[in-house]
């Protein structure tokens, strides 16, 4: 008796050991392990009670943890060679492959789906994620001058002594350089022929500060900088390769606007450095110079140097910013008798990439859902054809199958699928990112640096995976739940009961993602349409563009400047087609012109408050008929022309400065005095905007470029035909005047209209893309269960229809089950679509994230599209011949 | 049935040529079981208890040689039947094929010959351990 018990004890202890094997072994041999262990334990309890028995188990215990897991390792049998995993997969292979179709539509939508991701992951992680390519790179900061009451301006640039403060105040700011941005004509030696590069003058300690070495040559030493510096430059690897990849350019002499600078180094190819800039985007640079002044000697109350600091490693950033803020303080009592200027910090990547930031997480978030709508999609795929094979299923668990098998092959299927649809779709990526890239804004930060590399061709594949196997636990726990009488029972409503009800769930939820996606596309492609219409404040079609730099070096004296931009002026307009030719200093959203206080006393809109008085205005300097050219709008009085009043300087002001400072009386003959010259206000224009498309920047005022130096004067010519065309007789009217002069940024006013839009553009295209394939899974999704509904209730459709139903009504009750699972959807996206508008609020302009008209617009849409779904396979319903159907049945 | 015998001999004799040979102790010693009669897989263990104690294998290993001994054909599944020595609970019997028994004997007679080159060497002389 009690050894019966004892026995049976350690059966069960026998039967759970026998877990550590394979179950092929399991299956094959476990019964008769576990009697001989019986047999085994039997005799230990006869021999030596329980004791020995204690040893048995022990042993048991001992030969289940070497010999199972060997087992799996090494099987005993040929077939089952590679275990378990390896015939799951070689199963799952071949199911796929007797259904060619499936899978390759399939691994179709996946390979976009994913492939898309890949790209949207790639720029996210390479921009938002990656760290900058110098050493340490989070102790970097860009320190920026918060001008407070004094000045509406929040990112004003540095004073030389502001930097020199900071390079000597110790503490957690271990350095600081600071850089100017100069665009100069190169040549690479003299006589060759100019181009015009971005050249980064620098303190000396730049590279040392951001820990990169040049990859020939050196970088500078100290004594390089100041005014007694030697000219001396660092090159770029771009424009050394540019400039033929001579390892022995170390030495030789290269003209900046006619000068010579000796090249000292070369930068290696992954570096690349952007100046954070005030206004605007980030300004790169092609190569390097000290700059040439002394930083504690220059103008304490001006602005024009970038800040870079490096704080003491692993500085948290509130303490880089309380010392900044510290030192700002001392700046603001001695050089701003303490009105209130503040210095801060800002990190360099979280500076360079926040104007991206927000339209990246729209993407990044779109693409998320667009990954979910596809795994929902794979997952109803594969719940159909298990359904295909549920008679399969119920058979073989009939005849003993092993459940987890079962499910294990569905599970095998998705993950295939996954794989392939990853691998595919990285590849797809690699050129999708390129494509992607070549489209994104010239400016966007780390450009150079996105493509798709191993890491995340890895990442998405193993996404891939994941997303196979996410979609197919519901039908592979579906599959192994059928069994053959709950078969037999259903089947006078075959494919109805729980996969009915799951594929269901699984279209309410593809319609809900699809609407919170669509409506998202629908904002930021409205919004972009609203960009797109926006009045700009000039007419851009019809308008070429080109930059004439004079260098002081070849133009040493005003009168050279002026007497050869007349020449400019005259050689464009003899080019035929051109109506008229004029030039600025600044042109609309470049976002680059200078900026100054105004103020114009006397003026019956003053209030007596400074601040208000004295605002801070952009300074355009215009050639004659600039705004005639250009197609801006004359509001009162006239424009600058070709006739010039003796010992009047004109002016013109736009409408913010006319309603700021004239909200009654008139603007015209009033004078005010900028730059110590007096000036006559002839006109006031509507704004050309500098910065956005969609709004007016700072108030404007323009004045005769024919009075002032402007030794980088863009020309703009508008001419009947295509602009782009001109520019071949554009670039030999100016070489035949001086060859030396090179020409920069010749573009059309349309393609400078265009790159301000690259952005939203590409977030339009990317983002409606997505909500498109989205809303396309969805209808598949719909015209499936739709037409599984069909198929299914052909039987009892048949009966309505014999006895005497309109098939209108039948095919509307169809309809009607689709229409529900439609609803059912709207109604789950609808509070998606609120938590989604926090996020997108931020890239849309001029549009509400909750617009009542596009959100009901998408609904709508999405409503027919899922309605046309629904009725296309309905319609099938007309096609059954009641007589022959019944009699079928 | 017979061709198919023979197919398989023919299959088994390159077998028994190549990779049979050595065979491992607990694989031999179970052909030297089956070559007296069928047994069940406690019997086998029991038969080589009798023989030495020293070689006798845990069940898991015992079991995963027979499964891979049957699927190359060197033993075969006989009838299940009731045990006598296990309280007539039914038991898996096991017999030895004629490959089996081929393959047992060219293994004692690989295992004499090395013993007489053994003693030829004088590795072990007589009396000593």
């Amino acid at each position: 008796m009690k050894t019966d018990r004892l026995i049976n004890v350690s059966e069960r202890w026998f039967r759970l050991l026998l877990r550590l094997y394979p179950a092929d072994f399991r299956d094959e041999m476990g019964d008769a392990v576990v009697e001989a262990y019986r047999d085994r334990a039997r005799d230990a309890v006869n021999r030596g009670g329980v004791v020995r028995l204690a040893g048995v188990w022990v042993r048991a215990c001992a030969d289940s943890l070497r010999n199972g897991p060997g087992e799996r390792a090494r099987p005993a049998v040929s077939w089952r060679r590679g275990g378990n995993w390896g015939r799951d997969v070689e199963l799952a292979t071949r199911r796929l492959m007797r259904s060619p179709g499936m899978v390759a539509s399939m691994v179709a939508t996946l390979t976009v789906g994913l492939g898309t991701f890949a790209v949207v992951f790639t720029v996210v992680q390479k921009i938002l994620i990656d760290p900058m390519p110098y050493k340490d790179p989070d102790d970097l900061y860009f320190v920026w001058r918060d001008y407070g009451p004094i000045l509406d301006m929040k990112r004003g640039w540095l004073s030389g002594t502001n930097v020199a403060e900071l390079q000597k105040a110790g503490g957690v700011i271990d350095d600081a350089a600071a850089l100017q941005r100069q665009l100069t004509t190169f040549s690479i030696r003299e006589g060759a022929e100019p181009t015009e590069i971005s050249v980064m003058a620098t303190s000396p300690n730049l590279f040392d500060l951001l820990g990169v070495p040049p990859v020939l040559g050196r970088s500078f030493v100290p004594h390089e900088g100041g005014p007694a510096g030697p000219p001396v430059i660092v090159l770029t690897y771009e424009l050394w390769n540019r400039v033929g990849s001579d390892p022995g350019i170390l030495g030789t002499v290269v003209r900046l606007n006619g000068q010579p600078y000796t090249v000292i180094g070369v930068m290696p190819r992954d570096f690349t450095f952007m100046r954070n800039a005030s206004l605007g985007p980030p300004q790169r640079a092609d190569a390097y110079t000290t700059l040439n002044v002394n930083l504690a000697e220059t103008d304490p109350r001006g602005g024009s140097f970038g800040g870079l600091v490096r704080a003491r490693r692993g500085t948290s950033p509130q303490a880089v910013a309380s010392a900044v803020d510290a030192i700002g303080r001392g700046i603001d009592v001695r050089d701003f008798q303490g009105r209130g200027l503040r210095l801060y910090p800002v990190g360099l990547k979280p500076d360079l990439v926040s104007r991206v930031r927000p339209a990246l997480l729209v993407l990044g978030f779109a693409g998320a859902f667009m990954v979910l709508v596809l795994m929902v999609n794979l997952g109803s795929v594969l719940l159909a054809r298990a359904a295909q094979r549920e008679h399969e299923f119920a058979v073989s668990r009939a005849l003993g199958a092993n459940t987890v098998a079962i499910m294990r092959a569905t599970l095998f299927e998705g993950a295939v699928l996954g794989l392939l649809g990853g691998a595919i779709g990285s590849i797809a990526a690699a050129w999708g990112t390129r494509a992607l890239v070549a489209l994104a804004p010239l400016d966007l930060p780390r450009r150079s640096a996105v493509a798709v590399d191993w890491r995340i061709a890895a990442i998405v594949i193993g996404v891939g995976v994941l997303l196979g196997v996410l979609a197919a636990i519901a039908p592979a726990v579906w599959a192994t739940r059928t069994n053959l009488a709950s078969l037999l029972a259903g089947s006078a409503v075959r494919g109805g009961g729980a996969r009915g009800r799951m594929r269901r769930g699984m279209v309410v939820t593809q319609v809900a993602l699809s609407l919170v996606l669509l409506s998202t596309a629908g904002l930021v492609v409205r919004s972009f349409e609203r960009l797109l219409r926006a009045d700009l404040g000039f007419r851009p079609e019809g308008i070429l563009t080109m930059r004439v730099p004079t260098p002081g070096q070849l133009f040493p004296k005003t009168v050279d400047v002026l007497m050869f931009q007349d020449r400019v002026d005259q050689a464009l307009a003899a080019i035929p087609s051109v109506r008229g030719v004029s030039g600025a200093s600044a042109l609309p959203l470049r976002a680059s012109a200078n900026q100054e206080t105004l103020a114009i006393p006397g003026a019956p809109g003053n209030t007596g408050d400074p601040a208000r008085d004295n605002p801070l205005v952009d300074m355009i300097g215009a050639r004659a008929n600039y705004i005639d050219v250009m197609g801006m709008r004359v509001l009162a009085g006239r424009a600058f022309t070709s006739v010039r009043q003796e010992g009047v300087r004109e002016a013109l002001i736009d409408r913010h400065l006319a309603e700021q400072f004239f909200p009654t009386g008139n603007p015209l003959g009033a004078k005010f005095s900028s730059d110590d010259q007096l000036l006559t206000i002839v006109g006031v224009v509507e704004q050309a905007r500098l910065y956005d498309v969609h709004q007016d920047g700072r108030p404007q005022f323009f004045v005769r470029a024919e009075d002032t130096e402007y030794r980088n004067l863009s020309f703009v010519l508008r001419t009947d035909r295509d602009p782009a065309s001109l520019i071949p007789e554009a670039r030999q009217a100016i070489r035949r005047i001086d060859s030396r002069v090179a020409l920069a940024d010749v573009k059309t006013m349309e393609e400078i209209v265009g790159d301000a839009l690259r952005q939203q553009r590409l977030s339009a295209v990317l983002v409606a893309g997505f909500a498109l394939g989205a809303l396309l899974l969805a209808a598949v999704g719909l015209f499936g269960v739709v037409s599984g509904s069909v198929t299914r209730r052909r039987h009892e459709l048949a009966v309505r229809l014999a006895l005497g139903a309109d098939p209108g009504r039948v095919v509307r009750l169809v309809v009607g089950e689709g229409a529900q699972l439609i609803v059912l959807g709207v109604l789950i996206g609808a509070p998606g679509i609120y938590i989604a508008s926090g996020l997108i609020r931020g890239v849309l302009v001029g549009v509400s994230p909750l617009d009542p008209l596009t959100l009901a617009a998408v609904s709508a849409g999405l409503g027919l599209v899922a309605l046309t779904a629904c009725y296309v396979p309905a319609r099938r319903v007309l096609g059954i011949d009641p007589a022959r159907s019944l009699r079928q049945e | 049935m017979a061709g198919g015998d023979i197919m398989g001999m023919d299959k088994d004799r390159s077998r028994l040529s190549g990779s049979q040979l050595p065979l491992r102790s607990v694989e031999f010693h179970i052909l030297l079981s089956l070559a007296a009669g069928e047994r069940h897989g406690y019997g086998i263990i029991q038969d080589i208890q009798a023989r030495d104690e020293t070689a006798v294998p845990d069940v898991g290993n015992m079991y995963r040689a027979l499964a891979r001994m049957v699927e190359n054909r060197l033993i075969e599944a006989a009838a299940r039947r009731p045990a006598p020595e296990a309280n007539d609970e039914r038991r898996n019997y096991y017999r030895i094929t004629t490959l089996g028994l081929r393959v047992a004997r060219a293994e004692a007679r690989r295992l004499e010959t090395l013993m007489r080159a053994v003693r030829v060497g004088g590795l072990l002389v007589k009396g000593t351990k």
